[in-house]
């Protein structure tokens, strides 16, 4: 019995379903689709030291490279931290890391994007690692190494 | 998810391709309403098409008719490198003459833009191939030089990258370029202000402000202030000509409530080249919760500087360095001088973050101070005299005030800042490097600021441009010009072509700036080296102020 | 002919005036920067024009209501400028009291001008011509000040003073007190006008400005006339003091 109604019943419900999709309210728009955004026009780069006169305050602490020789000369940094999140279609990792001196960072948790050459299969939330960022042409920081610290979780 | 800022839109254009583009774009009518998301874009290269015409704008979605260049309020962010010659066809789509000057940037006098003194101007349908060397780096602006077109929205922002490389590291940079918006056509506000100069001052003191007084100081004393102030026919609430009544103020061409934002991720320093492109308002500038780094002023760099806040006039460009360490957001606050507005950008680490907009502090009030009487008691007058020159200026129909006892304050930032606050003053402007030309000034040139506040007259030592020579100076001269404020309002200085090396306290590490915003009753001087023939202009950068007569020709041969 | 002279040679003045002004004057000195004819940087002698009706109202006491107008217009630049001076009063279907001016301005010291020209009266009474010279301007403590003295063809003198001020109570609500004095040296009866201290229109009003251009207002206004004006007056059956509420608006241009 129900078979025969289905046809009928269908057609009945088609134009209701057509109906119901058309006046289904648009998704709201993201206030941040309608904010009007800044254009960054990127980052300084390498920057060049001047002999000028000590400022009156202290500038914002230039890298160190002391730490690594292999780093020398690159904008990079090392840090410690906990992982939090892994996007491995993106290839990005969320880390709440500690203070990152080399470049003047206190603790934060932020998300990173890595270096498509990184393995990131041994990396999963509540990881504890040591990881090393470089500072890119836009400004970013990428990961470019990361590994579990010393035993794992 | 959009943590990261959408891909920057930079257009290449060759010279070809955008002469091409440009006749395109005449053809193709721009789209009817600017929306609200579409950023500014920047051009890149050397080899630039601009094309000046009419723009449909919205703001808070009231409709007009605006002047840009690109189809763009503000008009696309130039980006040009130290060293690089550059090429600039523009071409004028108006039904009148226009121009464009590329504010602080040294050039060849013919490139200059100035109608009248560089070139006759870009007439309805002509191209003028702007082509120089660029031979500094920082942040600068271009706008029009034609009548009120900078008012009506032809302005932009110059980026010049350094050859060398930055000395101050930073990880993002935005152009924060403040302006103001009326929907009065810019003849009407002169004409206006030709009626009844207070036109736009609904903060005048009243009946209710004397009660408020006499409850504070007593009775006696205020009627002795009214008494004081009415016998001069001035009014203490002068503070800007032209207000909020009839001003909206724009960050990067967005209304406070558009909510403009620029992000960052936490830790990064970010720069702000903040560039003051406005008409006749100055803007106090403050990121509560951030302190500001000063790193340049008028493009040049100084020593660095930590500021809460700092008070940008006309045409001045201030680059700031900060570093927001926390998740949040950030409001840049740009509050106008006489508290009737504000523009308002946010810093976010994502779209659609906004912080707290801060309540405007109060007003400011014009003291005798500003007017040249410092010190001096109600009426009492310590058989002081006016300077011969001073005489010679009193009464006449361009001058309403002559200020007594002008003072040097480049230690002080005006007023307006209540306590508390570390607010940036010319005094801490100390370049980084020693000024290029050692020799001291062989002589001076004294400028006295005039106004007719009543008559809405301005000018130089009493006379408007039309009624004065320009100023001589020979080729190669090192001299000294001396500015004294005899109004009691804030004008913004410029002096085309030539840098004007402030005097303050730092000897041959004096700033280099272009713009130089003389405080009420102030005395001040700067050097400038001649090195650059022509016929420059040299202006108070207030719109209806240059217009009404306060302009000179500086004529280096 | 005599009569005919001074209106005659006042309008002279009027039309030569914008001639006269061009000759450099003490305060202006010639500008060999300028070109004339080439583009100039900025156009500082840009020439405007503004009218305002100070008083646009009508007037009650009860029975007959008046209608007045009293408003002033000019045009031209910063120095030199052409003004017409009009007013008038309208009640039972007469004209009354209806004077015009038009002068030359020129702008001699900070806050006041030097006007000459010619005043007409015009209205239902005959019709009378006068040479005009005056000042105007912003004097001490706010006061908007005109002083006018007058010649007639037949060598009669009279002045005229205006005064008034502003008083803000809030930004946009304004008391203002205003008054207008005529005087005359010989009585004209059939103008109903007596030697001396003649009369006196002065009113106090409270304007709104819902702009600054248009400020609606209500007021007490009080016309009185004195000694030989007034005996006219009475003898005609008009009134010598009139006080009347007044309500009108206040609009420029």
């Amino acid at each position: 019995m129900i078979a025969r109604l289905y046809r009928p019943l269908v057609m009945g419900l088609l134009p209701v379903a057509l109906i119901a999709c058309m006046n289904s309210p648009p998704t709201s728009a993201e206030p941040s689709a309608a904010v009007p955004l800044g254009i960054d026009l990127g980052g300084s780069g390498p920057v060049v030291a001047t002999a000028a006169p000590a400022a009156s305050e202290p500038a914002r602490s230039l890298r160190r490279d002391q730490m690594q020789m292999s780093h020398e000369g690159h904008n990079d940094a090392h840090g410690t931290g906990t992982v939090n999140a892994v996007d491995p279609a993106q290839h990005k990792v969320n880390v709440s890391h500690a203070p990152i001196p080399e470049i003047g960072w206190p603790a934060m948790t932020m998300e990173f994007p890595v270096s498509p050459s990184v393995d990131l299969s041994s990396i999963k939330p509540g990881t504890r690692v040591n990881f090393t960022i470089e500072q890119q042409p836009g400004g970013m920081y990428e990961i470019r190494a990361i590994a579990p610290a010393g035993g794992g979780r | 998810m959009n943590f990261f800022a959408p891909p920057v839109a930079i257009t290449r254009r060759r010279f070809m391709q955008g002469a091409a583009a440009a006749g395109a774009l005449s053809l193709i009518p721009f789209p009817p309403r600017r929306s609200l998301a579409a950023p500014a874009s920047v051009l890149n290269g050397t080899e630039f098409a601009l094309e000046i015409g009419t723009v449909p704008l919205t703001i808070n979605g009231r409709h007009a008719t605006a002047t840009g260049v690109n189809g763009q309020i503000p008009a696309p962010i130039l980006r040009w490198r130290e060293g690089d010659t550059v090429t600039l066809a523009v071409t004028n789509r108006l039904s009148e003459p226009s121009s464009i000057h590329w504010h602080g940037v040294r050039t060849p006098s013919p490139m200059d833009g100035v109608p009248g003194l560089s070139f006759p101007g870009i007439a309805p349908g002509e191209t003028f191939v702007y082509r120089f060397p660029v031979h500094q780096s920082g942040t600068y602006w271009y706008h029009s030089h034609s009548m009120f077109q900078e008012q009506t929205g032809l302005y932009g922002a110059i980026v010049i990258v350094p050859k060398a490389g930055y000395s101050q590291a930073f990880d993002r940079d935005y152009v924060v370029l403040l302006s103001d918006w009326s929907f009065e056509q810019p003849d009407t506000i002169v004409s206006n202000l030709k009626f009844q100069s207070d036109y736009y001052n609904y903060g005048q003191r009243t009946l209710g402000t004397f009660m408020d007084d006499a409850q504070r100081a007593g009775l006696a004393d205020t009627v002795a202030d009214r008494i004081e102030w009415g016998k001069m026919r001035m009014s203490p609430t002068d503070v800007l000509d032209v207000s909020g009544a009839t001003y909206t103020y724009l960050i990067n061409g967005q209304p406070p409530g558009a909510n403009w934002t620029a992000l960052f991720r936490p830790g990064e320093r970010v720069r702000l080249r903040f560039i003051n492109g406005s008409s006749m308002s100055i803007f106090d500038v403050r990121i509560d919760g951030l302190p500001m780094t000063v790193v340049q002023a008028d493009g040049n760099d100084i020593v660095p500087v930590t500021v809460d806040q700092f008070r940008i006039s006309v045409a001045e460009t201030y680059d700031v360095i900060v570093q927001p360490t926390v998740d949040r957001a950030y409001t840049i606050f740009a509050q106008a001088e006489d508290r009737t507005g504000y523009a308002r950008g946010t810093l976010a680490p994502r779209p659609g973050m906004a912080a707290v907009i801060p309540p405007m502090d109060p007003r400011p009030l014009r003291t005798m101070a500003d007017m040249g009487m410092a010190g001096m008691e109600h009426g009492e007058m310590p058989g002081m005299e006016l300077s011969p020159e001073g005489k010679r200026l009193e009464g006449k129909v361009g001058v309403d005030n002559v200020a007594m006892m002008p003072a040097e304050s480049l230690q002080s930032a005006g007023e307006g800042f209540p306590p508390g606050r570390r607010v940036l003053t010319y005094a801490d402007l100390r370049a980084t490097k020693s000024g290029s030309d050692p020799r001291p000034p062989t002589h001076e040139i004294t400028l006295h600021l005039t106004g007719n506040m009543e008559r809405f007259i301005w000018g130089f030592d009493g006379k408007k441009f039309s009624e004065a020579g320009p100023i001589e100076i020979k080729r190669g001269d090192r001299v000294r010009f001396v500015l004294i404020n005899d109004t009691m309002m804030e004008h913004p200085i410029h002096l085309h072509g030539l840098w004007s090396e402030l005097e303050n306290e730092h000897g041959e590490f004096r700033p280099y700036k272009h713009t130089i915003n003389v405080k009420p009753a102030e005395r001040l001087s700067y050097l400038v080296t001649a090195d650059a023939p022509g016929r420059w202009a040299f202006h108070c950068h207030l719109l209806y102020h240059m217009e009404t007569g306060m302009f000179r020709e500086v004529h280096v041969a | 002919m005599s009569a005919r002279i001074i209106p005659v040679a006042a309008m002279l003045v009027v039309v030569a005036a914008p001639a006269l002004a061009q000759a450099p004057a003490a305060n202006a000195e010639p500008s060999p920067g300028v070109e004339s004819g080439a583009t100039q940087p900025v156009m500082d002698q840009a020439i405007f024009a503004h009218a305002i009706l100070n008083q646009l109202e009508g007037r009650w006491n009860g029975s007959n209501p008046e209608f007045r107008w009293d408003g002033q217009g000019w045009v031209g630049t910063d120095y030199d400028k052409l003004w017409i001076k009009s007013e008038g009063t309208l009640s039972n279907g007469a004209l009354d009291d209806g004077q015009q001016q038009f002068l030359y301005s020129r702008a001699v010291t900070t806050y006041f001008d030097l006007q000459g020209g010619l005043r007409s009266d015009i209205d239902s009474r005959p019709a009378r011509n006068w040479a005009a010279f005056g000042i105007r301007g912003l004097a001490p403590y706010f006061f908007d000040l005109e002083v006018t003295g007058f010649v007639s063809g037949e060598g009669h003198l009279a002045a005229k003073l205006e005064a008034s001020y502003d008083l803000l109570l809030t930004q946009r609500l304004i008391l203002q007190p205003q008054i207008e004095l005529n005087l005359y040296s010989k009585s004209d009866p059939a103008r109903l006008v007596g030697a001396g201290f003649s009369d006196i229109d002065t009113g106090l009003r409270l304007r709104y400005e819902i702009d600054r251009k248009l400020a609606p207002y209500i007021g007490v206004v009080y016309q009185g006339k004195f000694g030989q004006t007034a005996n006219f007056a009475r003898q005609a059956g008009e009134s010598t003091g009139d006080v009347r509420f007044a309500f009108g608006v206040r609009v420029w241009f």
